[in-house]
């Protein structure tokens, strides 16, 4: 495993335990080893198996009875059936009393555990085993320049970063280099959510401009069999973006 | 571009398959082919492969979840890049 990909594994790995802007270290835990356990859930499943997931009765297998049943219901579906999320599903959580800012930490929560996970399966190396919470509240501060239209929940435009929020894009102070793209935007409502995923996906797989700069290699396999791994994953989890 | 069947990138139907069994729930396969991947592309290889594998494993999800539109300028630009790298001739593995 290259350094910098070491670290920055141990770094998201840790801040799964730390206070967040919307859950507590140790309900983000929570997310995460239901994450971990969503991926054996019968339910989840049998639902995957259907054609439409919503008309399949039964209930999830819950280890973690800690957390409400909306966020258990997205961890739940986020894992194991991501290519069938909706608009309407995600309404009904919202109207279920999951906020849309908590859900877009889950998500990165959700995210950063399954990268992880997948990444040590695949290398051969065991499961991280969880950090443990640190003490302290969320912060629960919503960027001033948040605006919807892009997706399911509100986002930040580079163009609307303020001096509240912390460097996300690469026209704010600091090395970060994300031009703003959609995906970049997806989740900005937290952005140190948004952080927090960034900086670890970016040595999993490349920063953006390594990712267009075909006249060098930055990893040990070339750009093409980069992009054809990432095709195959998209393709298997059945991403439309 | 020399490639193993169903791709034209270098090892490609090896690493596919490799995204396949990560992905998978068969163990004793993903084992196997961890150890060819190893064999063909190195330790370093093997670790780059996994890390692309698991970020996408991830980011897939963000997407999804969060619903948010593919930029109509990708899909032209999405064509220009894997013609660039020479992956726009993909041919479907045989079921």
């Amino acid at each position: 495993m290259r350094p910098a990909l070491e670290a920055a594994q141990n770094v998201a790995w840790r801040r799964l335990g730390l206070p967040g802007t919307w859950w507590t270290g140790a309900e983000r835990l929570a997310i995460a080893r239901e994450t971990r356990a969503a991926a054996d859930c019968a339910f989840c499943a049998n639902r995957a198996a259907a054609l439409s997931p919503l008309r399949v009765p039964g209930a999830h297998d819950v280890g973690e009875l800690s957390l409400p049943p909306a966020a258990i219901e997205a961890i739940h579906r986020i894992r194991t059936d991501p290519g069938r999320l909706s608009e309407a599903w995600f309404v009904g959580l919202r109207e279920a009393g999951l906020g849309e800012e908590a859900y877009v930490e889950l998500v990165s929560v959700v995210a950063v555990t399954v990268a992880i996970d997948t990444f040590r399966r695949g290398s051969g190396l065991k499961l991280l085993a969880f950090p443990k919470a640190e003490p302290g509240a969320p912060t629960r501060r919503r960027p001033e320049g948040t605006k919807p239209g892009r997706g399911f929940v509100a986002t930040v435009a580079p163009e609307d970063w303020t001096d509240g929020d912390p460097d996300m894009y690469l026209d704010h102070p600091g090395p970060r280099r994300r031009v703003g793209a959609n995906i970049h935007r997806a989740l900005t409502l937290v952005p140190n959510s948004m952080i927090h995923w960034w900086d670890v996906l970016e040595e999993l797989y490349q920063e953006g401009p390594q990712m267009r700069d075909y006249g060098v290699e930055y990893r040990a396999i070339s750009h093409a069999q980069i992009e054809l791994l990432a095709a195959r994953v998209a393709a298997l989890n059945r991403c439309e973006y | 571009m020399s490639g193993d069947p169903g791709s034209d990138v270098p090892h490609g139907g090896l690493l596919l398959a490799f995204a396949n069994a990560v992905l998978g729930r068969h163990s004793t396969a993903l084992a196997d082919l961890r150890e060819t991947v190893r064999t063909t592309v190195g330790d370093a290889g093997l670790s780059d492969a996994a890390g692309v594998i698991g970020g996408f494993d991830g980011i897939t999800r963000i997407a999804d979840a969060t619903g948010i539109p593919l930029e109509p300028e990708k899909v032209e630009l999405a064509a220009d890049f894997f013609d660039a790298l020479n992956i726009g001739r993909f041919r479907r593995e045989k079921a």
